[in-house]
């Protein structure tokens, strides 16, 4: 899963949960696309995301993500005034210059507004002030946000279906009916576009993905943080994988993953069908003292995949500026390892949560 | 000691000692005219210095704003919040809110507090300064419609509920929590929950923006106004405050200038104190002047005396300055807020430019007035000097020369009130009054002789005090022309203002009587003021109408707008009731209904007398006002009087308002009774279908007589500054004719050496202060007369483009001219004991 619940979690813990009764993710959902791109508004939280690895042509690489999250806070029907907060938009922003050795973050938080942030499906729109996700009639997807250090612009364009993940339209996160999300991915987005960063603009190409997940209250007490990876192997195919650890160090048994083969089929995961470990190199925060492990192991037997996840830039920490939201560490990995003794090459993206503090979550 | 210097000492210094009333008086003039100068400086800076000083602290790290007539349609920030740029954006709801329980008005500030959250990231990082929402309960009532931030200088805890009047309702609010407000007491809201309790929905007040650090502020002003609707203004944040300040300019000139005419009338002073001196150490200056002075020497000498009142008199003028700025800032604070524009006056700061500038006045204006005796002390041979039995000083007057020069300058006055205004300025103005004062200063020689003569007849038959008393005022003319001269100045400065002030309070009376036609006038609690127009919600006016006994209710909307960089209000109104009844006076002396009418089928609008000064227009010009997204244009039907207020004010119909801006919600109702019924019934009925609202409802009577109350508090501070010069000048009275005893002491001995009484000699002294005075007075309410008319028809109409219509305020001068008459007399009661006291033996035997 994308669980990225735990910023929204964090952030929302704070504000007013009403009684009133939002959806949640039950078995047998029917996707359906492109409606399933945009906004569902009876459920409370919902987020896309999209993170890539793209190059210049001479081979400067650049990892990136841009987020929107949206959370429901009130469905009070007497308020319906622009400004009543309804639903709060969260969106972050990183740009990692993996040979320059920098890292650039930006958050941002804002109510719909009279047009300040929103989803649109009639104008196939998710943005949060300028940034922005845009579907065309295509199915292509424009990307575009900036901050003062740096602004890009992304044309994205899917070489599969959509993947969605889990068993039955579900991914159960942990005991319970409804403790789960629907949740889907854009797996292999060819990408297109431009950086420009200090005032230095760069023509990059490149690989995204794309998550969408939207759910009401998923998770258990006992889970306080979680590990997550999307993987794009050189061979056409794509991994995700999730861990949630619960309090007690244990790996919690609703952890799970998804395979997505060349043609776009997939295959779903269990927490038996593979095993995730961090190995080797940390990186110490100066910033908020955190220790993240920075290289981790994978194993699938059943895929007769192993591989080493490391990361070319270690300080790929996301700390909260609006300070209503906890650091958490998010950033471009490289895999490389053995696929039934064929070596196989990758990238994708790494998550990890919790690590400063549990992640508080709300009743 | 250099040679100088001891000359100086011995000749200047030591003699002052030995009389320390006069010199005590003359530095105290010098000392109230510093002062009074130094106050009105500090607190015209301190007065006009801050407007809406709390929204625009809160505004500080913004550069850009972007405003309409009637407010930002809402979706404007949604549009900026988009646009490819780096901007900060900061919408806003910005009104005041009156505290129920203490009165106190307070900024009420409506905020996007989640988007705050963004604008604090970027600070934070910079300031370190923690999570601002840290321990607050977010999760109870944080988007609540109750729900306030309460500036620390409120004295309100975290928890507690404040009554609060928001335009014409009360409203209990609690306290979510508390901030440190730094002195500028304001109530933040979430800007859903203002935008409700302020009845504006669907509009912001502001948008602030901060652009790119390093970048053009004006070009992307610019830019951002090429995107937006045309009625939108987008400019510097901070430009509103210079748009005030340009709009105070011509009021704190001309009070800055009033404020000199008591150090003026104090320059008399110093003059005749000087004078005196000469006279009185003429012996010395001979001897001086024989032992080898030079003449630059002596000259040096008595200005050098003038120099040393100069300076003490300045030394006990800065505190008190300071001392009388505190009371001048209250004075002028009310004339801001009642005329221009709602502010709270700023701290008094005691500038040290402020302190040079007070102290080189006092000085150069004691130098410059000591100059003809000192010269004239110089020019004295040694030989006349100390010739014997030639103690007096013969002063020559050219009082034939004197008069041609006064006519001269007098025809030149003349000329210089007829030239225009220079950069807005009534700079012509201000010097005719110059040259009228100077033309009647040296017309008094002759005047005062010509009068002398003249009643001779009349003195002689008085007796012998008067007739003594008239000699010796023609016999030392010169010393008399200047006392005449320093009491006429002052009564004539006094009758001047008093001409203007008075003819402008009739005629605002008079215009009032056509103006303010309705039985009631109702506005909303939540203090309205000239540059904030709070609304009444639109139910209660139909509520009003169809109450029995009224028989039409005209409603009238202001909004706050900025013309070609100047504050103005626009209005519309229904004007019903007013054209039936009112009969507002126009410039082309058209009837009020055909004017209305106009107004009411046409694009058009009538403008006020000041609005036309101010920006160079007539009617029949077309003018382009902004109003809610559109710009718009409306040709001038006609020009009305208008002394409600100095800033411009245009009117149109409430039919034509509304195509442009659709709010219901008026700022001001006017309810007409129907003949024959109880007006105090219908009040009655009014007050009870107006109870659940925060209304004030004023009789006419009500209002007429508050906004009297409000002209005369606006001059408040000019009565002040006038009754400081004259008491400058009466002081000058006392101390020139305590000299006049002490250098007459002979002849006074001689007198009582004859057999005349000491009642008697009392009696000429004070016969001689009567005529000076009634001669100053004469004098002074002729010089006021032709002073008033520049005033009036000059520097007021250039200034502020009012037209007064002349009128003697007979009562207030009549009582004011008796009482300097009064003064004078007994201001001449100390000299006259003391001359009555001389020990004719000792006197005689001095000789």
């Amino acid at each position: 899963m994308r669980n990225r619940a735990f910023c929204a979690a964090f952030l929302f813990a704070t504000f007013p949960m009403l009684d009133v009764p939002y959806r949640v993710a039950l078995p047998g959902y029917r996707y359906e696309f492109p409606r399933d791109f945009f906004a569902h508004s009876s459920f409370q939280t919902e987020w896309w995301y999209t993170t890539g690895n793209v190059k210049t042509p001479d081979g400067r690489a650049f990892g990136f993500e841009l987020t929107f999250f949206r959370q429901a806070v009130s469905r009070d029907e007497s308020k319906h005034d622009a400004w009543d907060v309804k639903d709060l938009y969260l969106a972050h922003l990183a740009l990692s210059d993996l040979d320059g050795g920098r890292f650039y973050q930006s958050e941002r938080v804002n109510r719909t507004g009279p047009g300040i942030a929103g989803v649109s499906a009639q104008d196939g729109k998710v943005w949060n002030g300028n940034w922005f996700a845009l579907w065309s009639k295509d199915g292509t997807q424009q990307l575009r946000a900036q901050n003062d250090d740096f602004q890009f612009a992304f044309s994205l364009k899917s070489e599969k279906l959509p993947v969605i993940h889990g068993e039955n339209g579900i991914s159960q996160k942990s005991e319970g009916v409804g403790r789960a999300s629907h949740y889907f991915s854009q797996t292999r987005l060819v990408t297109n576009g431009t950086i420009e960063l200090k005032g230095k603009r760069h023509t990059v190409s490149g690989l995204s993905w794309m998550d969408h997940e939207f759910f009401t209250h998923q998770l258990a007490a006992d889970q306080v943080g979680w590990d997550w990876f999307s993987i794009q192997l050189e061979d056409g195919t794509e991994l995700m994988f999730f861990i949630l650890r619960r309090r007690d160090g244990s790996i919690d048994p609703y952890s799970a993953g998804t395979y997505v083969d060349a043609s776009g089929k997939s295959t779903h995961l269990s927490a038996a069908d593979f095993s995730l470990t961090p190995e080797g190199a940390v990186w110490k925060s100066t910033a908020t003292g955190t220790t993240y492990p920075i290289q981790w192991r994978l194993v699938v037997p059943k895929l007769d995949v192993a591989l080493e996840a490391r990361t070319r830039l270690p300080q790929q920490e996301l700390m909260g500026g609006t300070r209503l939201a906890p650091s958490y560490w998010e950033g471009a990995v490289e895999f490389t390892g053995l696929r039934a003794n064929t070596s196989l090459r990758g990238s994708g993206y790494l998550e990890m949560t919790g690590y400063n503090h549990p992640i508080q979550l709300i009743k | 000691m250099t040679g100088n210097a001891k000359l100086f000492w011995r000749l200047m210094m030591r003699p002052l000692a030995r009389e320390p009333v006069r010199l005590g008086l003359a530095v105290i003039a010098v000392a109230l005219g510093v002062a009074v100068v130094l106050a009105i400086d500090l607190a015209g800076t301190a007065a006009t210095g801050s407007f809406h000083s709390s929204l625009e602290t809160l505004a500080s790290n913004y550069n850009l704003e972007v405003t309409a007539t009637g407010g930002v349609p809402e979706q404007i920030v949604g549009q900026l919040a988009t646009l490819p740029f780096n901007f900060v954006l900061s919408p806003r709801m910005e009104d005041v809110a009156v505290v129920s329980e203490t009165k106190k008005t307070v900024v009420l500030l409506g905020l996007d507090l989640i988007n705050e959250a963004n604008i604090l990231q970027t600070e934070s990082r910079k300031l370190e300064t923690g999570n601002p929402y840290a321990g607050e309960d977010l999760s109870k009532g944080f988007f609540a419609d109750d729900s306030i931030w309460a500036g620390s200088g409120l004295g309100r805890k975290k928890g507690q509920q404040v009554s609060l009047i928001v335009g014409d309702r009360e409203k209990t609010f609690t306290v979510r929590g508390v901030y440190d407000d730094k002195n500028q007491p304001a109530i933040i809201m979430d800007i859903a929950a203002a935008q409700r309790a302020l009845g504006r929905t669907e509009k912001v007040d502001r948008i602030l923006m901060r652009v790119p650090d390093g970048q053009n502020v004006d070009s992307w002003a610019k830019q951002i106004a090429s995107i937006l609707p045309p009625g939108m203004e987008v400019r510097a944040v901070g430009t509103s405050t210079e748009e005030n300040r340009k709009m105070l300019a011509a009021f704190r000139w001309n009070l800055k200038l009033l404020s000199y005419i008591a150090l003026i009338v104090g320059a008399f002073l110093i003059y005749n104190t000087i004078s005196v001196s000469v006279v009185r150490r003429r012996a010395e200056i001979g001897i001086a002047r024989a032992l080898g002075a030079n003449r630059a020497e002596i000259l040096f000498a008595f200005v050098g005396e003038a120099a040393a009142l100069g300076i003490i008199g300045a030394a006990i003028g800065v505190p008190l300055g300071r001392i009388m700025a505190a009371g001048a800032v209250k004075l002028m604070g009310t004339t801001v807020n009642a005329l221009y524009v709602s502010s709270r006056p700023g701290p008094i700061q005691l500038g040290f430019t402020s302190v040079l500038t007070a102290i080189a006045v006092g000085i150069g204006v004691a130098v410059v007035a000591a100059y003809a005796p000192a010269r004239e002390a110089a020019q004295v041979t040694p030989v006349e000097a100390m010739a014997r039995g030639r103690r007096e000083f013969i002063v020559r007057v050219h009082k034939t020369r004197d008069f041609t020069i006064a006519l001269v300058l007098a025809g030149a006055a003349w000329a210089s009130a007829k030239a225009p205004a220079v950069g807005g300025k009534p700079l012509f103005g201000y010097f005719a009054t110059l040259l009228v004062i100077a033309a009647g200063t040296l017309a008094i020689p002759a005047a005062v002789s010509t009068v002398i003569r003249a009643s001779s007849r009349f003195l002689k038959k008085s007796g012998v005090a008067a007739l003594l008393a008239s000699r010796s005022l023609l016999g030392s003319l010169r010393r008399t022309s200047v006392l005449v001269g320093a009491l006429a100045t002052a009564v004539a400065m006094m009758t001047a203002v008093g001409i203007m002030v008075g003819s402008f309070r009739i005629t605002v009376i008079q215009w009032m009587e056509g103006e303010v036609p309705a039985d009631f006038y109702v506005r909303p609690a939540g203090n309205p003021s000239v540059d904030r127009h709070p609304t009444i919600s639109p139910e209660l006016a139909d509520k009003f109408a169809a109450l029995p006994g009224v028989e039409a209710v005209d409603r009238l909307r202001a909004y706050e707008i900025s013309y070609d960089g100047v504050p103005t209000t626009i209005a519309a109104a229904d004007l019903h009731g007013t054209q039936k009844r009112g009969r507002t006076d126009f410039f082309s002396g058209r009837p009020s209904e055909d004017v209305l009418e106009e107004l009411r089928t046409g694009n058009s609008v009538v403008v006020s007398e000041p609005f036309t000064y101010k920006h160079g227009v007539k009617r029949g010009d077309t003018i382009s006002l902004k109003l809610g997204t559109s710009l718009a244009s409306f040709r001038i039907a006609d020009v009305y009087y208008d002394y409600g207020s100095e800033r411009g004010f245009v009117l149109m119909d409430r039919s034509v308002m509304k195509k442009y801006l659709p709010d219901d919600a008026p700022s001001n109702l006017a309810v007409y009774v129907t003949n024959g019924a109880d007006p105090r019934r219908v009040r009655e009925e009014i007050e009870q279908a107006a109870r659940d609202y925060r209304v004030l409802i004023f009789s006419n009577g009500d209002l007429r007589h508050e906004a009297i109350k409000i002209f005369d508090k606006t001059f408040a501070i000019t009565y002040a500054l006038e009754a400081i010069a004259v008491l400058v000048a009466i002081m000058g009275v006392a101390g020139a004719l305590l000299a006049l005893v002490i250098d007459r002491k002979r002849e006074l001995g001689l007198l009582r050496f004859l057999g005349a009484t000491g009642a008697q000699i009392r009696r000429m002294i004070l016969a001689e202060a009567a005529l000076l005075g009634l001669l100053a007075n004469v004098a002074g309410l002729l010089l006021g007369f032709a002073l008033s008319l520049i005033l009036i028809f000059v520097i007021n109409k250039q200034s502020f483009g009012w037209t007064i219509r002349f009128h003697w305020p007979v009562a207030v001068l009549s009582g004011a001219i008796s009482l300097i008459f009064a003064a004078t007399v007994l201001a001449a009661f100390y000299p006259a004991r003391i001359a009555m006291r001389l020990n004719p033996v000792e006197v005689v035997h001095e000789e």
